[in-house]
């Protein structure tokens, strides 16, 4: 067992949630980007990302299976990928906008604030968790070095 | 006769199952949001039920198993049949702050054991 083991479990967590707070961040600016990126030569709507996440115990192959069950595995937890949303585009009625189609429809991302809302403080309080953790660990190593020291 | 007794074995062992309880929860917490994830539980304080469990066995053979088992190291388990979450996961994260807590009491109470036993022994050494 390596001495920070739980340490780096930790510390990968504070790193995917922060990377889910920044997507969700990245999601509320983009809410209303009409200009998301081209295809075929037409503008498409910004599509709203999500942040996946795996655990290496949850990895099917045979190797990784043995593997955990051969050491205590505090591995921590793994962004397996940013994945985009595929639901519907909103449409909204504006015919004066420039990416308006002929029947004066427009196009906005599929970007629910009030979704990013609970996603950020999920992000949030799972940040706080960890932050406690780490303190925790930190504090019990520091313990640890007193042994003897009186 | 030894220098150390059997006791700082045992606190070493305690301090051990604390760390791997720390590791454990640590990577619970880590992966509350990670779908499908089901939360690991490390077990050691099992030595005196082992230790009770233990009985001596008739052998006509040498190449007999021994009934009971000898000692057993700290373990870590996981229960798949419960989820917290409609993801999947498992992690309660109450139980671990609790846990956790719980651990960081336990793990003082060892080091302070600890220090005291390595108190005696200097005591014992001064002479005095």
């Amino acid at each position: 067992m390596a001495m920070f083991d739980g340490m780096n479990a930790t510390a990968s967590a504070l790193t995917a949630q922060r990377l889910r707070m920044d997507t969700a961040s990245g999601n509320m600016a983009n809410a209303s980007a009409t200009r998301g990126q081209m295809v075929d030569g037409e503008w498409e709507p910004y599509r709203r990302k999500m942040v996946t996440m795996g655990s290496e115990e949850n990895r099917p192959s045979f190797a990784s299976q043995l593997q955990n069950a051969e050491r205590e595995q505090t591995s921590g937890v793994q962004v397996t990928g940013i994945v985009e949303d595929q639901t519907p585009f909103q449409t909204m009625h504006q015919p004066g906008h420039p990416d308006a189609d002929e029947d004066g429809n427009v196009q906005l991302p599929n970007v629910d604030p009030l979704k990013e809302m609970v996603d950020v403080m999920g992000a949030t309080r799972s940040y706080e968790a960890n932050v406690t953790v780490f303190d925790a660990h930190k504090a019990m190593k520091m313990n640890a070095m007193e042994i003897g020291r009186s | 006769m030894t220098l150390f007794s059997s006791t700082i074995d045992q606190l070493h062992n305690g301090l051990d199952g604390a760390e791997l309880r720390q590791n454990t929860i640590a990577n619970n917490i880590a992966n509350a949001d990670t779908p499908n994830y089901k939360a690991r539980q490390a077990n050691f304080e099992h030595t005196l039920d082992d230790a009770k469990r233990q009985f001596d066995s008739q052998k006509t053979d040498g190449r007999h198993v021994n009934f009971g088992s000898g000692h057993r190291e700290a373990y870590t388990s996981v229960d798949r049949s419960r989820s917290y979450n409609h993801n999947g996961n498992s992690v309660d994260m109450d139980k671990e702050m609790a846990a956790m807590a719980n651990n960081q009491i336990y793990q003082s109470a060892l080091i302070d054991r600890m220090d005291g036993q390595f108190g005696s022994l200097k005591t014992a050494l001064g002479g005095q």
